[in-house]
């Protein structure tokens, strides 16, 4: 429906925002993990948004694409004793930087809680619209 | 009916252009029916959407809120224009002759 269209372009930006919390939420519980299924340490993921056009409207709303892999180096930690060190008696971490993944958390939240305002702005204008003339 | 209320772009105007020009004006009575079968049609979806979140099919909470506060609006718009066509109706049938 046409007329909700803007209310859709909310929804997706609230959407998109949730998804990335999931992904950071990943990160922070997987930022020591030193197994996973293909073996070597847990990889930061990164969620991808693109711009999605809505047809007949020059609006557009947000898509995740994908969910890509952090390609940077693994954080390396001297404790020999760990099941999981290498010859040298280094262990890789994951290469999620827990400081990061906190800022990037404010970041997704107040980004939601924009899309909420807007969402709240259009329908207060809505309802002003159907005011008109009563006072 | 209810597509009166997005925004007032030149697409809007072409289109009332065209209405005027091709389209003889329809039944109120039509008119009316196309609306209240567009407002049960939103107040359906949400309903769908509060069912399938308490089945546990949806996790985004916001897309279930949504769902119910267009279908609020659309009522809300629907019982204005009604009222607003009632009332024009009623001053038409006080008049004296």
């Amino acid at each position: 429906m046409s007329e909700f269209t803007i209310f859709n372009v909310s929804a997706s930006g609230m959407t998109a925002q949730r998804l990335r919390l999931d992904v950071i939420a990943s990160n922070i519980a997987n930022s020591e993990t030193t197994r996973t299924e293909r073996g070597g340490p847990y990889r930061r993921r990164v969620p991808i948004f693109a711009e999605h056009l809505l047809d007949k409207s020059r609006t557009s709303a947000v898509k995740v694409v994908r969910i890509e892999e952090d390609p940077s180096p693994f954080r390396l930690v001297y404790d020999p004793s760990h099941p999981d060190a290498d010859e040298n008696g280094y262990v890789s971490y994951p290469n999620v930087n827990v400081l990061r993944e906190m800022v990037d958390l404010i970041n997704a939240q107040r980004s939601y809680e924009a899309n909420v305002s807007a969402f709240n702005v259009t329908k207060s204008m809505i309802n002003s619209a159907l005011q008109i003339g009563r006072g | 009916m209810i597509d009166g209320i997005s925004g007032v772009g030149p697409s809007n105007v072409q289109k009332l252009q065209q209405d005027k020009t091709l389209r003889k004006a329809p039944d109120f009575a039509e008119i009316l029916k196309e609306a209240f079968d567009k407002v049960n049609q939103v107040q359906k979806n949400a309903e769908q959407m509060a069912s399938d979140f308490a089945l546990g099919k949806i996790s985004n909470i916001h897309e279930v809120i949504i769902e119910a506060e267009k279908a609020t609006i659309a009522l809300r718009l629907t019982t204005e224009v009604r009222n607003r066509i009632v009332e024009a109706y009623r001053e038409i049938m006080r008049m004296q002759l």
